[in-house]
């Protein structure tokens, strides 16, 4: 097997590894809790012996604990994830729009963020401390520093309920609405993540093109006299372009958690509010079924990130054989 | 899988392989020194020596207690008896905010050294010892890595409720294994060398090599690592709060008033604004001393000649 | 289960339970309603509710718009809702479900928004000598919204439907005396209802919102009714939707569409208002009463109630087993403060007595809040500046309000040297095994007579017996109350239980509490219910855009 697929083989067998243990976690955590799920259905009517046992035999919590894992993990694979204790109909129904609206946001703010931090990061790269990169690095260093919530109040602030009020400053998606007619409700939340997250990125970018830039070959291109248009594109794009990719992927990633807050904070009806939402009322089923997507989409999305470093960096290529 | 993290600090672009050359444990002194001379390093300690003055000295210059009714709930600043208005109750804004600074502060370096304390010893014992150990620690380091730590600390928050103790340590629990790898790959480097070597050849044991050999050489990445987490810990704790599940009323919180009393910002935005605003610049303050430290780390190793 | 856990703390609680007590007529429940007859509950209903009579309980701007206009289509924000909403009017105990009942169900009569039961389908309704039969005559001319018209038959059908022993539904409890075969057809517009035993007050719990007619065959996923608004659309969790009832034996609705919107989130409800989104929202946070009335083009809808929620304190355990460790809670209280800090003012101050409504509640002097007398019968209670005691409240089962009051509570006990800790629960926990054993919590109940009240909650064997309450003189005085038909006498017997408790009871009974809703200002014509239901009981048939 060519060393480079076997790398990739390797991890990919070690993502999957990483899900199945996330699972465990979500599962154990979730066996933790003190009483029962049957209990927390039945509330006050457990003292009622008959029904109780019904419950937890329908629930199936009198089968030993590893049976229920499996059970549990074969319903994930298959796409059951339970009933919702606090709606009382399978979790599956109940995510399903709200998976969708997650996704559309996450999918504007990375369209906005993935070109504004690749260009950003380039230019600020290859116009080292000129005052245009002091400047975009003192503005992302500010920002990155900066908690989503306290960026996204700032702008409920600024557009919705104090300076201009040009903006909703919640952002109820009518699932009956299709979404272009009510894109307004998006701009908020997305410009919240995209303000969070493309400073992060754009550090990132800029560091990784500066180190190409300062790489040995485009160094050694540079001493053999080529024009500098040609090391760029010869030399150090191909190479800049792992960091490229990579960025695509992290913004997926960082996504994945940001919209948590975001959404609760807009009341933007996605997976992320719906967390908040059924942590406060201890609905396990939809709180394991939640976390496991996030998780999911952050390991997946990192993965992407590394198969395509190994992909794309020559440097990476080269090192193997 | 190594999962890449998201980074944001140059500082760790660079592979942490920290210490070079010989060893001086002096070495953190230097890149200290070399971050107070950047200016940024100097405002972000401006900023955060003031946002932490106000956290500690505030209770002792507010005006008011911050549980007494000083005005009808949601009244607008009526200077000079109510600065920034009342909240939701009818406390004092002003007073709440004076308050309210200790707890996110605290609990944020406390989950950091927890963190830490962690992530140090993990490095260290997978950064020395056999493979398999090695191997099976960073599996299960990776399984943390798998949650963004907001949603790591809404699962067990789901299950034993909202509990500071539980909050401070899934914070520190999540920040681990970044910090683990640091450690790691700095502990590895160090390994290597002759010092470390020698001691393994006098047959001192290897817990006492790590302690007293290993770790003082890596301090330096350490303290970068200290500085970023505090301001992911800080952003993480308050964001705890603002969900409401951080501290519980009626407590002074800067995370929990902006929960509070989101509900009234249209007639009474202070009460939201200004814990806000307190959140973001003491952010920035860490933020930019880390980075500081950061730079003055990669500067350091430039000049000893590995970088 | 009982109606009562499963409802959440909204403004309908309880109310489907006003009427499950028997013993003791309609004028004890009302105070001040001595001028009605004994079978008053008469004239059509088109008189209490009709567009053209303006009652005084309708919001201001009605009288003075002049005629209303016709045409529109009213959306209305409400809090709760998830996929288990239902449009049964017969088991649904949630908010939108019960919503759902008042907007598009009508029952044989009805409370009005004085508290007065009213005919509705029922044209008369008559009990014989001793209450044991009564005689239901429907009007006639009336269809359902499938255009069938409405007969004996369905009436008998939903009796039946309700009393089912195989699958009781939620208003077999306040029928009392109705069992299976009870009700029996006379002819197409008449039925008799021959009770196992007699019931003086089976029109009242007729009025009950979990005892409305549906048609024959009734099909809740289908849902047919006879009120003023036909539905068009269910969506559970999310949004339903009628239609003006063009039919409907009274006029019909001014609006052409009624549009009911469920929110998870109260900041987006209000911000839903503010943009037009909604027209009227139920359950508005008290706190943000300043903010609709400050605001161009939004309205309160702010209704005296007699609805409270305690302080509810154990008698038979420490530190509240002492009489002088609860007389001091008591005057711990400052009730005008706690009612502006933490409802905003929106409320009544109470004396720690409840019924408010009912004409036995002696007229005792307010009690006020006294510190130092306080701090007297804490010491002589043994208890110098060092008591602590844990105040348990939850946000998910009693409201954002009452965690309020329980900050205030925790704030004003300090002067008497008690520290309160508060332990906020989730609803589960407060629900929980404890519940009924908290030693010192709190607790919402909805706006009832003194001895339906302690029937639920005082009674040896009611079933919310929070603070335990046990007294040999005070279950005498009840028990005879209970017997007393002459409502002198009653409310005589009444008056000397209340000032047992008003001396020596568990409750720290602080406001009546407000109903508040807010309303747009392009649309008027809402009800102010004396009840404490929501939006003046969701009741939408008066209500129209304002011309402009």
């Amino acid at each position: 097997m060519p060393p480079l697929l076997k790398l990739i083989l390797i991890r990919i067998g070690l993502g999957v590894l990483t899900l199945l243990l996330v699972s465990v976690v979500v599962f154990v955590a979730t066996q933790a809790l003190p009483g029962d799920a049957a209990k927390a259905i039945l509330g006050r009517e457990a003292a009622n012996k008959d029904r109780y046992e019904a419950v937890k035999e329908q629930l199936g919590l009198n089968k030993p604990v590893l049976q229920q894992y499996v059970g549990w993990l074969g319903g994930v694979v298959t796409g059951d994830l339970g009933d919702s204790l606090a709606q009382g109909s399978p979790v599956t129904g109940l995510i399903g729009r709200r998976v969708v609206n997650s996704f559309i946001l996450v999918f504007v703010a990375a369209l906005v963020s993935v070109p504004v931090s690749l260009i950003l990061g380039s230019i600020t790269a290859l116009r080292r401390d000129t005052k245009f990169d002091t400047g975009v690095t003192v503005g992302s260093l500010t920002l990155a520093a900066l908690p989503e919530f306290v960026i996204g109040i700032i702008l409920i602030l600024l557009f919705a309920t104090q300076v201009i009020k040009v903006m909703p400053a919640t952002s109820r998606v009518d699932s009956g609405l299709p979404i272009l007619q009510q894109l307004e409700l998006f701009v908020l939340p997305a410009l919240t993540l995209t303000l969070a997250v493309a400073p992060y990125i754009t550090r990132i970018l800029r560091a990784s093109t500066i180190e190409v830039l300062e790489s040995e070959y485009v160094m050694m291109a540079r001493l053999k006299g080529l024009p500098e248009r040609l090391v760029l594109n010869r030399h150090a794009l191909p190479n800049a372009l792992a960091p490229a990719l990579q960025v695509t992927a992290l913004n997926l990633a960082w996504l994945a958690g940001g919209v948590v807050v975001v959404e609760y904070l807009f009341a933007f009806p996605g997976i992320g509010s719906l967390l908040v939402d059924s942590v406060a009322n201890r609905d396990m089923p939809m709180v394991q079924a939640i976390t496991l997507i996030i998780a999911a989409v952050y390991v997946v999305a990192n993965l992407t990130a590394d198969i395509l470093t190994i992909l794309v960096s020559p440097r990476l290529r080269t090192g193997l054989r | 899988m190594s999962t890449p993290e998201i980074r944001v600090n140059d500082s760790e672009l660079v592979e942490p392989v920290a210490v070079h050359a010989d060893s001086r444990p002096s070495e953190w002194v230097m890149m200290l020194r070399e971050a107070w001379r950047m200016g940024r390093t100097k405002i972000g300690v401006v900023i955060f020596g003031a946002i932490v003055a106000i956290a500690v000295v505030g209770p002792w210059v507010a005006p008011y207690s911050p549980t007494e009714f000083v005005a009808p709930p949601f009244s607008p600043p009526d200077i000079p008896t109510t600065w920034f208005g009342s909240d939701y109750l009818g406390h004092d804004v002003l007073t709440r905010v004076l308050y309210g600074g200790r707890t996110v502060i605290l609990l944020a370096l406390l989950a950091t050294i927890i963190g830490l304390g962690l992530g140090v010893t993990l490095g260290l014992i997978t950064g020395y010892a056999r493979r398999w150990i090695d191997e099976s620690i960073m599996r299960i380091l990776d399984v943390v890595l798998a949650f963004p730590q907001i949603v790591l600390a809404l699962l067990f928050v789901s299950i034993l409720g909202p509990r500071l103790w539980l909050i401070v340590v899934i914070v520190g629990v999540s920040h681990a294994p970044r910090i683990a790898r640091v450690a790691r790959a700095a502990t590895l480097e160090v390994a290597q060398r002759d010092f470390v070597r020698a001691a393994e050849a006098l047959g001192i044991a290897r817990w006492k090599i790590l302690f007293n050999e290993i770790l003082p050489s890596i301090t330096s990445p350490l303290l970068v690592e200290f500085g970023l987490r505090l301001t992911y810990s800080i952003g993480v704790i308050a964001a705890l709060s603002f969900l409401g599940f951080g501290m519980q009323p009626p407590a002074a919180d800067w995370g929990l008033m902006i929960n509070e009393n989101r509900i009234g910002i249209v007639i009474q935005p202070w009460p939201v604004l200004v814990p806000v605003l307190l959140i973001g610049i003491l952010t920035i303050g860490t933020n930019l001393i880390a980075d500081g430290l950061g730079r003055a780390l990669i500067g350091i190793e430039r000049d000893t000649g590995v970088g | 289960m009982t109606d009562k856990d499963r409802q959440t703390s909204s403004g309908f609680e309880e109310i489907g339970e006003l009427v499950s007590y028997k013993r003791f007529s309609r004028r004890g429940l009302l105070k001040g309603a001595a001028a009605m007859g004994a079978a008053a509950a008469l004239g059509p209903i088109a008189s209490a509710c009709g567009g053209d009579d303006t009652t005084s309980e309708e919001t201001g701007a009605a009288a003075a718009e002049g005629s209303p206009t016709k045409g529109g289509d009213l959306v209305v924000g409400i809090v709760g809702g998830s996929a288990k909403d239902t449009a049964d009017p017969h088991t649904g105990s949630f908010e939108p479900d019960i919503a759902i009942q008042y907007i598009m169900y009508e029952g044989l009569t009805m409370w009005d928004w004085d508290m007065q039961v009213q005919n509705l389908l029922a044209e008369s309704i008559e009990p014989n000598d001793d209450a044991s039969v009564w005689q239901v005559k429907l009007r006639d001319g009336m269809v359902w919204h499938d255009g069938k018209p409405i007969t004996a038959d369905d009436v008998v059908f939903s009796m039946e439907r309700i009393v089912d022993p195989k699958d009781p539904k939620v208003g077999v409890a306040t029928l009392t005396g109705v069992g299976p075969g009870s009700t029996k057809k006379v002819d197409d517009l008449t039925v008799e209802i021959k009770l196992t035993e007699p019931n003086v007050i089976l029109h009242e719990a007729l009025a009950e919102r979990s005892c409305k007619i549906v048609p024959v065959g009734f099909d809740a996923k289908n849902p047919i009714g006879s009120g003023p608004f036909k539905m068009v659309e269910m969506k559970p969790g999310e949004q339903f939707k009628w239609e003006a009832f063009a039919d409907y034996w009274d006029r019909p609705p001014y609006v052409d569409t009624l549009t009911m919107i469920e929110y998870a989130d109260d900041t987006a409800r209000i911000n839903a208002l503010q943009s037009g989104q909604i027209h009227a929202m139920s359950q508005l946070p008290k706190s943000q009463a300043k903010v609709i009335e400050s605001t161009d083009g939004l309205a309160l809808l702010n209704a005296e109630t007699g609805a409270w929620r305690p302080f509810t304190m154990r008698i038979d355990v420490k530190p509240y087993s002492d009489v002088r460790v609860r007389q001091a809670f008591r005057l711990i209280v400052d009730r005008q403060q706690m009612i502006d800090q933490a409802y905003s003012g929106l409320g009544a101050v109470a004396n720690d007595m409840y019924g408010r409504y009912d004409a036995g509640t002696p007229d005792l002097p307010q009690r006020e809040q006294d510190i130092e007398q306080a701090k007297s019968l804490l010491k002589q209670a043994g208890y110098d500046n060092n008591l602590t005691v844990e105040l348990v409240t939850s946000e998910g089962a009693l409201g954002g309000d009452e965690v309020a009051a329980a900050q205030v509570f925790a704030e004003q006990a300090k002067a008497a040297g008690v520290t309160v800790k508060i332990k906020k629960t989730d609803a589960s926990v407060f629900y929980g095994d404890d519940y009924l054993s908290w030693p010192f919590a709190q607790d919402f109940w909805a706006t009832r007579s003194f001895l339906q009240q302690a029937s639920q909650g005082t009674m040896p064997d009611a079933p919310y017996n929070e603070t335990h309450w046990e007294h040999p003189e005070w279950l005498s005085l009840v028990q005879k109350a209970f017997t007393t038909v002459d409502d002198d006498e009653r409310a005589a017997l009444v008056a000397q239980a209340q000032e047992i408790e008003y001396n020596e009871g568990g409750y720290i009974v602080w406001a009546w509490r407000n109903q508040v809703d807010a309303h747009s200002t392009t649309t008027t014509g809402y009800k102010l219910d004396k009840l404490g239901g929501p939006i003046g009981r969701m009741y939408f048939k008066d209500v129209y855009f304002v011309k402009g």
